[in-house]
């Protein structure tokens, strides 16, 4: 588990945030749907400048969210984008997609202890 | 009490910017949320946040251009701009920068570091907003100094300018604002046409130097638009800068007195840089000394009114400076000095030039504008080029009585520390009829009082008077037998007729002397136009009748005037 | 500027040395280089030999000193005078003020 959400950055948010921490997770989920889902329409438009931007933001929320993973895999794509070489982004894409469905669940687990 | 920290955030990601508001308002900070640039722009212009946490990319208006904005918003106000970034090319970070971020925080954050942060961006603007409001203060009170200085400069130059520097025979140099360095030139006719002229140096810089400036212009005038002579005028400004200026405070000045009809000049000197009298015909310079203390310093009984008299001849020249002229410092920090004066002087060839080669001089060796150097040069005029200042009297006169008559006896003791002639004058000048012709009569009763006294009472012999030395030889025999005076009189006859319509005033002055031999002195005096001969020829030139008594011991001047007109065409000084 | 001051031993005598130059920007110390001692001297020594500058404001000190000391019945020298500052004070007749040496 440790590898996808950190627990005890996991730990501190919940220090920081004490009511709204579950509030705190759903607003990351939801972001981060719009996120990807952004970052699917770049690629789909094949525009490196939206990509870029895109991965940079969603790599800052997942560094504060604790999620090392997900952030290594923005910053890849963050990085191919600025090559201007797009032909890997749909391996790094379809990545990140699956290590955020790990994350959605963890997190959605982690929603229950905190209802 | 400081109110509390506001901090406007600007980040889009809704997680982050819940995370970083909840992080900050723990923090005890009052924390603004904006979803872009535009909205943070807007909510700056609204609330006015002390400080900004910006995310780089944003949409809508990234934080850049916000960030450009809300500097320029904020104007000389210091608003930290911390930009919250992962953003690792230089590039973004140099642009950061530009746009006058102050700092960055790196996501993911760290409370401690961000708080850190945030306190020392806070120490900032707070040392930036005291600057500020000290800059501030610091200009309102110069406006304010410098208000101060316009007025009071007005006010000065309406008693300085009340003067005449501004005759023909006087040249000067001085800054528009040298009564705040402390100097200070003065120059007034005297009711005898003859003329007075001060240059003073007070201690010191600004108000507290230009402080003494108006009681000595007020004594300096005043004084001398009523007769009263340069020993007299200078006791009474010592007497009265003594009493009101501080101790450490006081007045370097030089004081001349020229008479144009008896050709002299008497100069004291108290505390200022030698003078110099500078002959025309062979351009001998003779050194003007400082022999006493400056003005202000000695109590009224040990001040030193002694002077020194010259004779003077029309283009001789006289010049008078500051310590500002010596202390000139050029931008290696030597001083003009004494030695490069006196060299412009022995360079000379055209007199009339010297003052502007002294200018010249002054300014190519120091390289800028002189505002600490006043300089002066006064020469003699023939009787009859300078206007005659009409006297100024505060009553109409109409008043006046035109028949009495007024006898005076003015005895050693008195002859010795007492100048009778502003009182007389005073009385003379109650008439209407006599204030057009006030400086005539003052010529007039100051001739046959020096000639009574000088001749009649002290026996001194005005042949002496024949060549420069002799002339001095002369005034210092006159010093001598004065102090040791011990009998002898002076007596004034005034007697005022009315005649006709008009008037007539009748002058009799006599002395204790042994009289003399009316007819030899007069012949003598019509022959020669020596040092001692031009008094009772002036004498004879102003006054409508002139006799002397067969002993010798008496003259008699008259005045006479015609009807009285109307006050609106009434006759002017040059009738 | 630095101005000091030395009572000697028996506290009749307060010497106030002057270093640098001796203009309005010395007024506090000056002053304080004579209010702020112990002793109650009745003879004052100026010790000019450090003194690079000398102007009317120094010479205005001078006076306050003067005024200190009694006016009239006070006792001042100024000493190790250079012949420019003895040629400031000539032409103000300080002389008739004070002691130069």
């Amino acid at each position: 588990m440790s590898e996808h959400l950190d627990p005890s950055v996991q730990a501190l948010l919940r220090e920081v945030m004490e009511d709204e921490y579950p509030l705190l997770l759903d607003t990351f989920l939801s972001d981060s749907e719009a996120r990807l889902h952004a970052l699917r329409q770049a690629h789909d438009a094949r525009d490196a400048e939206a990509l870029r931007r895109a991965a940079h933001s969603f790599k800052g929320s997942c560094s504060n969210m604790g999620a090392p993973r997900l952030t290594e895999l923005c910053r890849l794509l963050e990085h191919q984008a600025r090559t201007g070489e797009l032909t890997p982004v749909s391996v790094l894409l379809a990545q990140a997609e699956q290590e955020f469905a790990i994350i959605r669940t963890l997190i959605e687990s982690e929603r229950q202890r905190h209802p | 009490m400081q109110s509390t920290l506001c901090i406007l955030i600007a980040e889009d990601s809704p997680a982050d910017r819940m995370l970083l508001a909840t992080i900050v308002g723990r923090q005890g900070y009052r924390v603004l949320t904006a979803g872009n640039g535009l909205e943070a722009i807007m909510m700056f212009a609204r609330e006015r946040p002390h400080m900004v946490l910006m995310d780089a990319l944003m949409p809508v208006m990234d934080g850049f251009e916000a960030a450009r904005r809300i500097k320029q918003m904020a104007g000389e106000e210091l608003v930290p701009i911390i930009f919250l970034t992962s953003l690792t090319e230089n590039e973004a970070l140099v642009q950061c920068l530009e746009v006058g971020g102050d700092d960055f925080i790196a996501k993911p954050y760290n409370s401690v570091i961000l708080d850190a942060k945030i306190k020392a961006m806070d120490r900032l603007r707070r040392l930036q907003a005291t600057v500020l409001e000290q800059r501030d203060l610091i200009a309102r009170h110069n406006e304010h100094l410098l208000n101060e200085q316009r007025v009071a400069k007005a006010v000065f130059d309406k008693v300085a300018h009340s003067g005449c520097l501004n005759a023909p025979n006087i040249r000067y140099m001085q800054s528009p604002y040298a009564l705040f360095n402390g100097d200070l030139m003065l120059a007034a006719f005297k009711p005898s046409g003859g003329m007075h002229v001060l240059l003073g140096d007070f201690t010191g810089h600004g108000l507290p130097a230009a402080i003494g400036a108006m009681p000595l212009a007020e004594v300096f005038y005043g004084m001398t638009a009523k007769g009263y002579s340069l020993a007299e005028i200078l006791r009474e400004m010592n007497a009265k800068l003594k009493r009101i200026l501080p101790v450490g405070v006081f007045c370097c000045a030089v004081m001349l007195n020229l008479s144009f009809q008896r050709r002299v000049v008497e100069v004291w000197n108290g505390g200022l840089p030698d003078g110099y009298l500078r002959r025309g015909s062979s351009g001998e310079r003779i050194p003007l000394r400082s022999r006493h203390l400056p003005l202000g310093i000695l109590d009224a009984s040990c001040f030193d009114d002694r002077y020194e008299i010259y004779p003077m001849e029309t283009g001789d020249r006289i010049f008078l400076l500051s310590d500002g002229v010596l202390e000139a410092c050029n931008l290696a920090g030597d001083c003009f000095g004494e030695g490069r004066l006196l060299e412009v002087f022995a360079l000379n060839r055209q007199p009339d030039l010297l003052f502007s080669e002294i200018q010249q001089a002054l300014s190519a060796f120091r390289g800028e504008a002189q505002d600490d150097v006043s300089l002066m040069e006064v020469h003699l005029m023939e009787e009859g080029q300078l206007p005659h200042s009409p006297l100024i009297f505060s009553d109409s006169g109409q008043n006046a009585s035109l028949d009495w008559s007024v006898s005076f006896e003015f005895r050693a003791e008195t002859l010795k520390r007492f100048n009778p002639l502003p009182y007389l004058l005073q009385l003379l000048l109650e008439v209407e009829e006599l204030r057009i012709q006030g400086s005539v009569l003052y010529t007039v009763l100051a001739e046959l009082y020096s000639n009574a006294l000088e001749h009649g009472v002290m026996g001194l012999d005005s042949s002496l008077k024949r060549d420069a030395q002799g002339f001095a030889e002369y005034y210092r025999e006159r010093r001598t037998r004065l102090a040791n005076l011990c009998d002898g009189y002076v007596r004034f006859h005034l007697d005022l007729r009315p005649e006709g319509k008009g008037g007539r005033l009748s002058i009799r002055v006599e002395d204790s002397g042994p009289g003399f031999d009316v007819q030899r002195m007069l012949e003598r005096h019509a022959l020669a136009e020596h040092l001692s001969g031009r008094g009772l020829k002036l004498v004879r030139q102003l006054a409508d009748r002139c006799s002397w008594a067969p002993d010798g011991r008496g003259v008699c001047v008259e005045f006479s005037w015609p009807a009285r007109h109307n006050p609106a065409d009434r006759p002017s000084a040059q009738e | 500027m630095a101005i000091t001051s030395q009572p000697s031993a028996d506290g009749q005598e307060l010497t106030i040395f002057i270093q640098g130059r001796f203009d309005f920007g010395a007024h506090q110390e000056f002053r304080d280089a004579y209010e702020r001692v112990n002793v109650t001297p009745k003879r004052y020594v100026v010790d000019l030999q450090g003194a690079t500058y000398l102007d009317s404001s120094a010479l205005g000190m001078l006076l306050l000193l003067r005024d200190h000391a009694g006016g009239e019945r006070a006792q001042i020298r100024l000493i190790h005078c250079s012949p420019d500052v003895r040629k400031i004070l000539s032409i103000s007749n300080f002389e008739q003020l004070f002691h130069i040496a």
